[in-house]
C-alpha cells in the first residue's frame, strides 16, 4: 500500500518527466559522441562496449547522479512544501514505510534510466562496429550484466541522497548538499579499491573496470550493504527526530 | 468516563519549559475548550497526545491507550488538525482526503463525505495549491473528520475563515459528538470562541493549567477570585494577568 500510496503523491510533480528527460539526455550522449567523432573510437582495440562505456560512461553517471538528486529533492519537497510530511505523522503508518515506499520508486526510476542507456550504448557498438558484433547470448549476458552492475553501483547513492532530502525540510538545502558532494567525490580516483566505494563516487565505475581489478562481487557486496545501511540510518533519524521536536 | 487523561505531563526545550505538570481530564461525548493565549503550550500538548513530540515527564491516556507502546492504535482513532492544514499541494482536494482514507482502510464513500461535511464538494477536483486559505483550512477539517473518528484534536480549526465560515464550523463542531458520537478537543486564544462550543474547559498559561471544568465552574471560581464575571473575555483577561502578575511565567531551570 505504502508504495501505491508514494506513486499517487508524485502526480503533476514532474518527477517522472525529470526521469524520462535524463535518461534521454544521457542516452543521447554515446549516439553525439559516435556521430561527432566516429574514428576516434572504431579505431581503438577491444570490446566495442567496453570502448564505448570508457568514452562515455563519466558522463553519463554524472547525469544520472544529477537526476537522482533532483527526484529525491521533488520527492521530499512535496511532503514538506505544504506539510504534507505532517499529516502522514499524525496518520497510523510506519514511518519507514514512507521511506520504503519513495526508495523503491527510486530505485525503479534508476533501474529504467540505466537500462536506456545501457541499450544506447548497446545500440551504438551494433551499428558502428559491424565487424565486431557478439553472438546474441554473449550480447544480452553483457547487456543485463552491464544494466544490474551500474544500477548497484549508483545505488547507494540514490538512496544517501533520499535520506538527506528527508533531514531538509528545505528543498534548497538538500539539493546544495547533493550537488557538493557529487562534485566533491568525483575527484576520488575510480581505481583505488576504497575510494570508488563511496557514494557518489561508486556510480562512474564500469562493470568492466571493476571485473578487470577482479572487484566485481566485491563491489556489489558492498554497495548492497551501504544501502541497508542508509536503510537502517533514516529509520534512527526517523525515531530521533520524534524525541527532538 | 474520561476518554483522555494526563498526568504530570511536561516537556521541555532544553532549559525552557513548554509544558509544565499537565493534569487534564476529557471527559467522553464533550467538546473540551482548550484555551490560552499564544505561545501557552496548546499546540504542545496537542503534538504529544499526537505523538509527534515525545513527552519529557508525565504520561497520558486515549482511549485506555498509553503511549509510545500504543502509537499506531492511538492514531487509528483520532482524527486532528495540527498548526496549519497539512496536505500535498499537487493533488486535488479529493485525491488528498483518498490517500487518508487508503491509510485508514475506509470505504471510497468516507470522502465524499467528508467533502461534503466541509462544504468542499464542488472544489474536489481542484489542486489544493490552488485553494484560498479557508478552502485549505475547510480541507484540513475534511482530513480530520473523514471517517468520523470517535475522538477529535483540533487545534484553532477556525483560523483563516471567513465569519460565515467560522461559524458553519463552530456549529459542525458543537453537533460532532451529538452527530457522530465523538469527542472533541478543540483549541483556541479567544473565550469568546470557545465558549460557544465547548462543554468544559480548560485554562493554559505559560504551560500551567490554570483552570478545568464548566462554564458555570468559571464563572463561580472567577467570582470567588474577584475577577469580572459579567464578561468572559475579561475574566479569562484577568486570569491570565494575575497568573503572569504571581510570575506564573515560563519555568526556565
Amino acid at each position: 500500500m505504502a508504495l501505491n500510496l508514494e506513486i499517487k503523491k508524485l502526480k503533476r510533480t514532474g518527477y517522472l518527466p525529470a526521469f524520462l528527460g535524463g535518461s534521454l539526455l544521457a542516452a543521447a550522449f554515446p549516439l553525439a559522441n559516435m556521430l561527432f567523432r566516429p574514428e576516434t573510437f572504431t579505431a581503438m582495440p577491444g570490446r566495442p562496449f567496453d570502448i564505448l562505456m570508457d568514452a562515455d560512461w563519466q558522463m553519463m553517471a554524472m547525469l544520472n547522479i544529477l537526476v537522482s538528486i533532483c527526484g529525491a529533492c521533488i520527492m521530499y519537497h512535496t511532503e514538506y512544501a505544504d506539510n504534507g510530511a505532517q499529516k502522514m505523522d499524525v496518520l497510523p503508518i510506519r514511518a519507514g514505510s514512507m521511506f520504503l515506499g519513495k526508495s523503491v520508486i527510486a530505485a525503479v526510476m534508476l533501474a529504467m534510466m540505466t537500462a536506456v542507456e545501457i541499450l544506447a550504448v548497446t545500440g551504438c557498438a551494433l551499428h558502428w562496429f559491424p565487424d565486431r558484433i557478439p553472438d546474441a547470448a554473449e550480447l544480452l549476458k553483457g547487456l543485463l550484466g552491464s544494466i544490474l552492475f551500474q544500477w548497484g553501483a549508483a545505488l547507494p547513492t540514490v538512496i544517501l541522497m533520499l535520506v538527506i532530502a528527508s533531514a531538509c525540510r528545505n528543498m534548497w538545502v538538500s539539493l546544495g548538499i547533493g550537488v557538493i558532494l557529487a562534485f566533491t567525490l568525483l575527484i576520488f580516483p575510480q581505481d583505488h579499491a576504497v575510494l570508488s566505494l563511496f557514494p557518489f563516487s561508486s556510480p562512474y565505475q564500469t562493470l568492466a573496470a571493476a571485473a578487470e581489478n577482479d572487484r566485481v562481487f566485491l563491489f556489489l557486496g558492498v554497495c548492497a550493504a551501504e544501502v541497508l545501511l542508509f536503510g537502517a540510518l533514516e529509520l534512527i533519524y526517523q525515531k530521533l527526530r520524534r524525541c527532538v521536536e | 468516563m474520561n476518554i483522555i487523561e494526563t498526568k504530570d505531563l511536561t516537556k521541555t526545550y532544553g532549559g525552557f519549559t513548554a509544558v509544565s505538570h499537565l493534569n487534564m481530564h476529557i471527559r467522553k461525548g464533550s467538546v473540551y475548550g482548550f484555551l490560552g493565549p499564544n505561545g501557552a503550550g496548546k499546540s504542545t500538548t496537542m503534538k504529544m497526545f499526537l505523538g509527534l513530540t515525545r513527552p519529557t515527564e508525565g504520561s497520558f491516556q486515549i482511549d485506555g491507550k498509553t503511549y509510545p507502546a500504543d502509537r499506531i492504535s492511538i492514531l487509528k482513532e483520532v482524527g486532528s488538525f495540527i498548526e496549519a492544514p497539512a496536505f500535498y499541494g499537487s493533488l486535488t482536494g479529493e485525491e488528498n482526503l483518498d490517500i487518508i482514507r487508503r491509510i485508514l482502510g475506509l470505504p471510497r464513500s468516507s470522502v465524499q463525505d467528508a467533502l461534503e461535511l466541509v462544504g468542499l464538494s464542488q472544489f474536489r477536483k481542484r489542486p489544493a495549491k490552488k485553494y484560498s486559505l479557508g478552502m485549505k483550512q475547510r480541507l484540513g477539517l475534511a482530513g480530520a473528520l473523514i471517517g468520523r473518528p470517535p475522538i477529535l484534536i483540533l487545534d484553532e480549526p477556525t483560523n483563516g475563515l471567513d465569519p460565515a465560515g467560522i461559524h458553519e464550523i463552530r456549529t459542525l463542531i458543537k453537533s460532532l459528538p451529538r452527530q457522530f458520537d465523538c469527542t472533541v478537543l478543540v483549541s483556541s486564544h479567544l473565550l469568546s470562541e470557545v465558549e460557544l462550543m465547548a462543554d468544559e474547559i480548560g485554562i493554559l498559561n505559560h504551560g500551567r493549567l490554570l483552570f478545568e471544568g464548566t462554564m458555570d465552574e468559571l464563572r463561580s471560581s472567577a467570582h470567588e477570585a474577584g475577577f469580572p464575571t459579567d464578561n468572559l473575555e475579561e475574566t479569562f483577561l484577568a486570569m491570565i494577568d494575575e497568573d503572569n502578575r504571581k510570575g506564573g511565567g515560563r519555568a526556565w531551570h
